[in-house]
């Protein structure tokens, strides 16, 4: 086996196997199993809907599930590699033919890694971390009519309630701003905003 | 906010024992600042200086303290308004001065109310620096753009005295959620522009 793209470490001996019974399926067969690896790989949290349509598969194509859990498990070490490296769809493409897959088979889920890897990549760069990330904003202003000090105020104030995420639970920040706080605020994220944009 | 009360205004006249102009002056100024918990010691403070006893400097300066933030509450600007509050039989200069005294400070004591007046925690400054994240753990290489914006917060003041704890937090936002953060903050200032215009 010569170098693979998608990774630097030794593929496990159990992967030329798996490829080998991977080629006895029908084209068909094997389409409807890339369908449901890609709906996986694209919505990563649907565990239980991805073992239950594997179930399924099994079944409907008389193949015991263990054995197809052990393929499915080698096939996804090229995805996450690829996604991980940013592969061409020729690169995973040639790294399935040197696993030992058909070359058809192996042209077939390059195509569907190719109009898979936008989505792929987008969750990928998701997953970087993010440190205090701001998942939402609440506001509310309104005047101050009086105060214990004060009997007629009519000043403006401006609260936000911004959540974010700290670890793995959301915090809630209560911050006050006045008028002119604000509009420095507002201008000061639309220049972020614009530098933002200048490195996209 | 304490109101006026019927003896407040035989103490004021306790202040004719003054030495001085500027030294009414001086006391108007610490009574309003004071808050009602610190006024038997600042009575302590003022009685030596008018040679009054300590009962008759706390009731003076308690009746200071009541008059300052009473014209302050309700916001008098005219010398006719302040002037009204006093007694007939109360003495004509010493009302004039105090009336002088109040009208000069009103301005500055209004502010330092507002500033001082409950709120939520508030803003008091923000900073903000753009990097390129390049590389990660879930993908070896990129050029994603993020914001992370730092935000000091201080505590409010009356809870803190003299010391306001200021927390500085760090938010990272991506690209998508400054967007989304900026529209909102566009109809506020779209909203508070219809306010200003009715």
């Amino acid at each position: 086996m010569g170098l693979l793209n998608f990774t630097r470490e030794p593929v496990p001996e159990a992967v030329s196997a798996d490829m080998h019974n991977l080629n006895q399926l029908s084209a068909q067969q094997f389409s409807a199993l890339t369908e449901v690896l890609f709906r996986f790989l694209t919505e990563p949290k649907e565990v239980e809907r991805f073992l239950t349509q594997l179930s399924d598969f099994a079944t409907m194509n008389k193949i015991s599930l263990g054995p197809l859990k052990n393929i499915v498990k080698s096939i996804l070490l090229v995805p996450n590699g690829a996604l991980k490296r940013n592969l061409s769809s020729e690169q995973v493409r040639a790294d399935f033919i040197a696993l030992g897959l058909s070359e058809e088979k192996a042209s077939y889920f390059a195509e569907q890694w190719k109009v898979n890897s936008p989505t792929l990549t987008r969750l990928a760069v998701g997953q970087t971390l993010m440190i205090n990330q701001l998942i939402d904003m609440e506001w509310k202003f309104g005047v101050t009519a009086g105060s214990s000090e004060l009997e007629k105020v009519g000043s403006i104030f401006l609260q936000l309630k911004l959540v974010i995420k700290k670890g793995s639970q959301l915090e809630n920040v209560y911050v006050e701003l006045t008028l002119p706080q604000f509009y420095s605020f507002l201008h000061e994220m639309e220049r972020v905003k614009t530098s933002l944009e200048s490195f996209s | 906010m304490a109101a006026l009360r019927d003896g407040d205004f035989a103490a004021l006249q306790t202040l004719l024992k003054a030495p001085s102009k500027d030294a009414v002056r001086q006391l108007c100024q610490e009574c309003f600042c004071s808050p009602p918990a610190a006024l038997g010691p600042l009575a302590q403070r003022a009685g030596p200086g008018l040679a009054v006893s300590a009962e008759e400097a706390e009731q003076l300066v308690s009746a200071l303290h009541n008059l300052t933030r009473h014209v302050v509450y309700r916001g008098f600007t005219r010398a006719e308004d302040i002037l009204c509050l006093f007694p007939e039989n109360f003495h004509q200069n010493l009302k004039n001065l105090l009336t002088k005294i109040i009208l000069e400070n009103i301005s500055a004591w209004r502010n330092e109310a507002q500033a001082s007046q409950i709120s939520l925690p508030r803003l008091v400054d923000m900073d903000w620096r753009v990097d390129i994240k390049t590389s990660s753990d879930s993908i070896v290489r990129m050029a994603v753009p993020t914001c992370l914006l730092q935000l000091k917060i201080q505590e409010d003041a009356a809870l803190c005295g003299n010391n306001p704890v200021v927390s500085a937090l760090t938010v990272e936002l991506s690209k998508e959620t400054l967007d989304t953060m900026l529209e909102g903050l566009g109809r506020i200032r779209d909203q508070l522009s219809a306010v200003a215009n009715k």
